[in-house]
């Protein structure tokens, strides 16, 4: 701890007078090698806190001119840990160790670690540094529009993952890129336990060159995930960064208010026949606005301290971390994600050829929820309820904190009194890691053994109370007066689920130099993995005080197993077995080679297909490193192309399964009846089919691309072209109805090609002494098409009530394209409809609806492709700018193109309206806009049905985040002992700029439920300050 | 001590590469899982399997609601336009091929057809006794099923080997009607040989539910001579007409003595799953007649408004027909007539009629759980009633016409619904056909069978607005098994 008080003495004298220094200054001279004595050329070797610096010749010499004050020298390389000496001799020999994750130029991949000049494949690499930047609370979100290749779909509910695609959409059966935490495998779900603090890079690998060697879990891309570790031979660095942010939401969505929603009511009662719905339009005013009613600023703060350093035999990184985020719907009562995480990563050197590795990462999850992107969703609510009514009940005697609707009686309730009644909690203890060996019994072979494990319980609890929400209200379980309807209960269910996955891998890596000029590395080995899980959950009624305090099934008096009060359990595993090896050969750092291969055993597969095998090669050519390359300015030119199959295992074993329940909830089998007035008998009946031949979804990838630096390094890019084909893809498919509704097999149906280019531009540069600036854009394009679907299609997300189908995946079409009518204007008046296509029910302000199929009819033939919810491109740009002791950094997201289905409108009759229904259709002339047909109760035209009307253009920009920082000058922190401190201000989702009309047009979920707001949970705006401290 | 470790690490890798290839198969019985393996080895398996044939009898609750409003008897009601919307269109006649109950019947039936069919397969496989009874049921309620869908939607795709697996699916096409009849004919044949007259177990088939379905099969084919010999079985069966009309319809009246054959439903296991809200042991129908927000002491409860009879309907029962009151619900009149019960209630919001179904009104402790999917009320499937006046329409309308016995049949009926002589119909040939026809309009209505009468006999364009002829005696296919399975579309739609 007293270094940074020379540290600041050094300055001290340099202010005073560079003079006087120069009087006092002499050599100091020395090497720098590798472990081996290997010298390291061009290492750079500089004065600790002060501005003179050197870098060793070919033989790792150097000389360097130090003052009387000077005291420690650091030498640091790349590919190695950096290292620091005190200047007492005269001679200093520092010996830098390897480094054992990412630096500058090296990139993480299955099973090693490659030179990124090396690479023949495709990666992408996010830095740490980067990450620490955005402070994301789930590290994913790091990789928008920083990775290219990589789309991610954020959500704004707390702690929930976002939607990762890799390359375009290759499987309708799961999209989740596989995640390597520290080499042991692991899924997306599990990123949201990591601190995204502790994050020393991330590598996403996308071509089948390098995911090959992941096999069958590698079809839709790997995200390899480096933790930080820690530094051997340096004294303990701690550190603390805090950040405290204020979230909100970002817009409101355009609703009627009191006075027109009552007058658009008495326009639809009276053109549908009926009544005035309001006699005295005059008297409501402006009324209730729902959204502000449940959105609330919410705060976010994390906090981690970390200390990082090793001995010559040790090295350990320790981190300690806490998240808690609240949510902007509803509050933090309602919705909130709190984390606490503590890791402990160390290595011990037992030998010096025998290593041990021991990563550990303990972490609590406690979260809570909300209804959301549903129609019984709270935002749906909060956009769908009567705008009349007060916020409070003002009905005196009557149950209930906040009013209720004389008008709704279904489905829409007052989503204050939603919000309230929400109970729910969960909690993760969470203990993952890895435990390795390596042991190097010769030069030059390495053999690991390494047991990655996750092991997890969950368990949580929900409490639906009795609730009120009107008199005539269908959904109330208690009358006006707080008792509770004829055979209405509340009940609380709680449940544990309990995880335990583990990889245990052996492989041994050998490097061998081949007659001088070739090097060549081989990897080989092999994996188990297994997946286990069982859950036990229990639900009792009868809760005492219909009150949350009370929730639990101990107290809770009603066992009413006949009300759907059951207990249940179930429990899940997954095996697999695994043989890979890898050879690279890089010929004289000019041409590059690598072949991949992986067999896999699956738990999953049919009888008949238990083994396959899967493999890659790929090709790199280092132009600049040409003896005839003489182009000027061009650092490095590599020409790179690859080939190879990878898998996809996203299903479950599939047998002909007998099911003796009398109900099979939400699958709608039963097989019981009740006989007179007996006790119901049990049957039984076929509720699933087998299929043996059952096998991986195989996935052949093609990849071409270059990466090119030039100006010094300054200027840098990398682009691919890849294209991709899938067979037997996975999936069940959509089968004649006359089968009956037995559970149908996952097949190996369909085939999808995905082509794409991603470009990763990046810019460096220094001005003066003190302005640094770097910049980054990245583009990523896929088109995805399903080529063949052999036996039907399939029909995705729906929504409303009834649910309508608006999602599919077709051949001829892009995965999950909307589905429905297309509109063309509205119908003037009568002779309009006479000229048109018979479409049953129409009067004039109607909707005409296009008869695509030109069969003078408009029925369900005429639907057809409306939309696409995946973007045609997204565009990542950040800035960073460093001047003295401020910083700047700024990043942009763009998606372009991803079109958005509002599916939050109700349409009942009294729900409430949106604003563009103002603009209705009101006679001849009035307006043609297909969104604003006339208003009635009664639609027998049906202008509700799934059209393009509800289709809006998604595409945005997004100003993610902006920060300004700014660093304090070291002298005066010295004195209390602080190395650095960094104070910055951030905004996160600034300025969003788009026309979708809901609240944000990113609506992540599966495939077929991406780009549907449903009410999704917005993103929230936040404004933080915060610290980085390191002493 | 490295050198150790080294050979301890190699004879692993050896070990667990060479030896665990078993470590990826997978036996369904890890996760507790019953396969077909495991299964119909006893025959309380085999019996199981029967009553799982049974049970999507219980799913096709909407078809007696959609056989009324489809004719002149009820409208749709409901909240609103939009609500129950596959009802309003059938109701409205301006049904497309995309409708949730026509749907669902269509599966439902099909379920029910392969569960049979698994049945059916695996007859060889084990003996015990009460095994032919069994089958009896079994292939009765496939000829039930076959009979849903004839009639709903004309030709079917017909089969009967086995259980269809993934791989038939779009291997059948429609099955001319008539090749439909002959099977539902031999399944009911089979079944009338298999069947005891009696069965203990009340809501279990017996040979005259067989023998009574089979005459409607054929009276649906105008088989007429074939249906009179059919019915005059059942005719002369263990049945008798209850006394009192209303007391037929309410729970104490279930599996009475007029009862041929009942889907049963029942509160006894509560239901709650509302993404599949017909699935369970409880009849939704029964929720949907129901005056909306009633309250006072009245017997009745609360419901959805929807299925409301016709004033038209109302009208046309005589004076002293009992049978007017124990099938219609005037709300009002009830609610003058019974001050003392305080009844309040929502006027229905759409297409009110003020007339409510009486014979499936809820009524309060009827129900229970989730109280909107499990009313206990069966459905009256086949009652003597129908069975006297279909076969009075047989005899009628045979090759050689009994008009003394189908008079007879008919005047049973009548003199039960107005308690006395003096309302004989003694009229013969055409006219007594006719008078037949309109008795089966007012002893069933709100009973489901009114649409399919009114196309059977060719009156459904004169008394239904909006029907087409040559488009709506059958619904449109679901939309879906067009797409999937290129089924043709009905014509019209």
């Amino acid at each position: 701890m007293r270094i940074p008080i020379y540290r600041g003495q050094v300055l001290l004298v340099l202010l005073f007078g560079i003079l006087s220094a120069q009087a006092q200054l002499r050599q100091v001279a020395g090497t720098v090698s590798d472990p081996s004595g290997k010298p390291l050329g061009e290492a750079s070797v500089r004065v600790v806190g002060g501005r003179t610096g050197t870098s060793t010749d070919a033989s790792g010499r150097f000389t360097i001119t130090v003052g009387p004050e000077d005291r420690f020298l650091a030498a640091t390389s790349v590919g190695y840990e950096s290292a620091q000496l005190p200047v007492a001799q005269e001679t200093l020999h520092f010996v830098l160790q390897p480094s054992a994750t990412i630096l500058e130029d090296v990139v993480v991949v299955g099973y090693g670690v490659q030179r990124f000049t090396r690479v023949s494949g495709a990666i992408s690499t996010v830095k740490g540094a980067e990450i620490e930047k955005l402070k994301p609370v789930r590290a994913e979100d790091a990789l928008q529009g920083r990775a290219a290749g990589v789309t991610v779909v954020s959500t704004g509910s707390p702690g929930v993952k976002p939607t990762v695609l890799i390359r375009g959409i290759p499987s309708y059966t799961g999209t989740d890129p596989v995640v390597v935490v520290d080499g042991s495998i692991q899924t997306l779900d599990d990123l949201n336990s990591i601190n995204p603090a502790d994050i020393e890079s991330m590598n996403v690998l996308k071509d089948a060159a390098a995911t090959a060697i992941y096999g069958v879990k590698g079809g839709n891309g790997v995200i390899v995930v480096t933790t930080k570790s820690g530094r051997r031979n340096q004294k303990t660095e701690f550190s603390y960064s805090g950040n405290y942010a204020m979230q909100e939401v970002l817009n409101q969505v355009g609703v009627l208010n009191a006075t027109e929603y009552a007058s658009i009511l008495n326009e639809g009662s009276m053109v549908s026949g009926g009544k005035l719905a309001f006699e005295n339009i005059a008297a409501l005013g402006v009324g209730t606005d729902w959204q502000s009613q449940i959105f609330k600023r919410s705060p976010m703060q994390t906090h981690t301290v970390s200390a990082r350093g090793g001995s010559d035999r040790v090295s350990y990184f320790l981190s300690g971390g806490y998240l808690t985020q609240e949510g902007i719907v509803g509050g933090g009562d309602k919705s909130y994600f709190n984390r606490l995480n503590g890791t402990a990563n160390l290595v011990f050197d037992l030998t010096s050829k025998l290593k041990f590795t021991s990563n550990t990462t303990y972490t609590n999850i406690r979260n809570s929820g909300i209804p959301e992107n549903a129609i019984n969703s709270v935002i749906s609510n909060a956009l769908n309820f009567d705008p009349t009514v007060p916020v409070l009940n003002n009905f005196p005697g009557t149950y209930g904190a906040y009013s209720t609707s004389p008008r709704i009686l279904s489905e829409i309730v007052n989503p204050l009194t939603q919000l309230q009644d929400s109970y729910n909690q969960g909690l993760t203890n969470k203990l993952y890691g890895k435990l390795e060996l390596q042991y190097e019994p010769m030069k030059d072979l390495k053999l690991t053994s390494r047991f990655g494990y996750t092991n997890a319980d969950v368990s949580g609890k929900a409490f639906t109370p009795l609730s009120y929400y009107g008199a005539a209200h269908i959904n109330s379980t208690l009358y006006a007066d707080g008792t509770p309807r004829p055979g209405a209960h509340n009940n609380v269910y709680e449940y544990r689920t309990q995880y335990f996955n583990y990889t245990f891998e052996n492989f041994a890596g050998y490097h061998k130099t081949v007659g001088g000029k070739g090097a060549l590395d081989l990897v080989a080995g092999f994996s188990m993995a297994k997946v286990t899980g069982s859950n036990l959950s229990g639900s009792r009624q009868d809760v005492p005080f219909n009150s949350w305090a009370f929730a639990d099934i101990s107290s809770a008096t009603g066992i009413a197993t006949t009300n759907g009060l059951d207990v249940g359990s179930y429990q899940y595993e997954r095996r697999n077995l695994s043989y890979f090896g890898r050879a690279d050969y890089d010929h004289d750092g000019r041409y590059l080679a690598s072949a991949t291969l992986r067999r896999d055993g699956s738990y999953a597969f049919g009888a008949n297909n238990k083994f396959a095998d899967f493999f890659s090669g790929s090709l790199g050519w280092v132009v600049s490193n040409e003896q005839f390359f003489k182009a000027k300015g061009i650092d490095l030119l590599k020409l790179r192309g690859s080939w190879g199959v990878t898998g996809n295992e996203n299903v479950n074993p599939q047998y002909q399964r007998i099911s003796t329940l009398l109900y099979a909830y939400n699958v709608g089998q039963n097989a019981g009846y009740t006989f007179g007035n007996e006790p119901t008998s049990v049957g039984a009946t076929i509720a699933s089919f087998r299929n043996d031949d059952l096998k991986w979804e195989k996935q052949a990838q093609l990849n071409g691309g270059l990466d090119l630096r030039f100006a010094k390094d300054k200027l840098s890019l990398s682009a691919d072209y890849f294209r991709r084909d899938i067979s037997g893809l996975l999936f069940t498919p959509t089968l004649s109805l006359y089968l009956g509704t037995a559970a149908l097999p996952v097949a190996n149906i369909g085939t999808t090609r995905t082509t794409g280019y991603e470009v990763t531009l990046g810019y460096t540069d220094k001005f003066g002494k003190d302005f640094r600036i770097s910049t980054n854009l990245t583009y990523t394009h896929a088109d995805n098409l399903v080529t063949e679907t052999n036996n039907g299609l399939i029909n995705g997300g729906g929504y409303g009530i009834p649910s309508q189908s608006v999602t599919r995946f077709e051949k001829g079409f892009a995965p999950g394209y909307f589905f429905g009518y297309k509109t063309d204007g509205l119908f003037q008046n009568a002779a309009d409809i006479a000229k048109h296509a018979a479409q049953p029910g129409a009067q004039p302000g109607d909707i005409r609806f296009v008869d695509v199929n030109g069969d003078g009819v408009i029925n369900s033939d005429d639907r057809t492709q409306i939309g696409n919810p995946f973007p045609d491109f997204t565009m990542g740009w950040s800035l960073s700018i460093e001047y003295r002791g401020f910083d700047l950094s700024s990043f942009l997201y763009a998606s372009v193109g991803n079109d958005v289905y509002r599916a939050y409108e109700r349409n009942l009759a009294m729900t409430n309206k949106f604003r563009s229904v103002l603009g209705r259709w009101t006679g001849v002339g009035s307006t043609n806009d297909a969104n604003t047909p006339r208003y009635t109760f009664i639609d027998a035209n049906n202008n509700t049905r799934a059209s393009d009307r509800y289709v809006e253009d998604g595409s945005f920009i997004k100003w993610k985040n902006l920060q300004l920082g700014y660093t304090l000058p070291s002298q005066g922190l010295s004195r209390l002992g602080i190395g650095r401190l960094r104070l910055y201000v951030q905004a996160r989702n600034l300025i969003t700029l788009t026309q979708y009309t809901g609240f944000d047009p990113e609506i992540s979920g599966g495939i077929f439920d991406t780009g549907l707001d449903r009410g999704a949970y917005p993103q929230a705006r936040s404004y933080a300050v915060g610290l980085d401290l390191k002493f | 001590m490295e050198k150790r470790i080294y050979a301890l690490l190699l004879a692993s890798i050896l070990f667990v590469a060479t030896g665990c290839s078993k470590f990826v198969d997978y036996d369904p019985h890890e996760d507790f899982q019953i396969t077909s393996e495991d299964y119909l080895k006893t025959p309380d398996d085999y019996r199981k399997m029967a009553i799982g044939t049974y049970s999507p009898l219980q799913w096709l609750y909407a078809n007696p609601v959609i056989g009324d409003v489809a004719s002149d008897n009820s409208v749709t009601g409901g909240e609103n336009a939009t609500d129950v919307i596959g009802l309003q269109q059938i109701d409205d006649y301006q049904v497309n091929p995309v409708n949730f109950y026509l749907t669902e019947a269509w599966r439902s039936c099909y379920e029910g057809i392969n569960r049979a069919n698994y049945l059916h397969e695996n007859k060889v496989r084990l003996d015990f006794a009460g095994k032919d009874a069994l089958y009896g049921e079994v292939y009765f309620l496939r000829a039930y099923y076959y009979f849903e869908l004839i009639r709903m939607f004309g030709d079917v795709p017909l089969f009967t080997e086995k259980r269809l697996t993934a791989s038939d699916s779009r291997k059948f096409q429609r099955a001319p009607k008539a090749d439909v009849y002959k099977q539902i004919e031999a399944d009911l044949t089979e079944a009338i040989r298999m069947l005891p007259v009696v069965n203990v177990q009340k809501g279990r088939i017996t040979r005259p539910a067989a023998q009574a379905l089979l005459g409607k099969a054929l009276l649906y084919q105008n088989k007429f001579d074939a249906a009179a010999a059919m019915l005059e079985n059942v005719v002369n069966g263990p049945f008798s007409l209850v006394t009192k009309f209303g007391d037929l319809f309410l729970q104490a009246g279930e599996n009475g003595p007029e009862s041929v054959f009942e889907i049963q439903y029942s509160n006894v296991s509560p239901f709650y799953d509302w993404s599949n809200p017909g699935r369970g042991q409880g009849n939704l129908a029964v929720q949907m007649c129901g005056v909306r927000n009633l309250g006072g002491t009245s017997p009745y409860a609360s419901g959805w408004s929807i299925n409301l009879p016709t004033k038209e309907l109302a009208a046309s029962y005589a004076a002293g027909d009992t049978r007017k009151d124990a099938t219609i619900l005037n709300i009002e009149a009830y609610k003058n007539a019974n001050p003392a019960m305080n009844i309040t209630y929502l006027v229905a919001p759409y297409r009110n009629t003020g007339l409510y179904n009486h014979k499936y009104h809820p009524r309060k402790g009827e129900t229970s759980g989730q109280i909107e999917l499990n009313w206990l009320n069966n459905y009256r499937t086949i009652r003597y009633a129908d069975v006297l006046l279909m076969a009075a329409e047989a005899f009628n309308r045979a090759a050689s016409p009994n008009d003394a016995k189908a008079q007879g049949y008919l005047n049973r009926v009548r003199q039960r619904a107005f308690g006395d002589n003096l309302h004989n119909v003694t009229a013969t040939g055409a006219a007594l056909r006719q008078a037949i026809w309109d008795e089966r309009r007012l002893e069933l209505a709100m009973e489901g069978d009114r649409f399919f009468d009114l196309v059977r006999t060719g009156q459904a364009a004169a008394k239904i607005t909006g029907f087409k002829v040559g488009r709506n005696e059958v619904f449109p296919i679901p939309q879906q098994e067009v797409d999937i399975s290129g089924l043709n579309q009905n014509p019209g739609y």
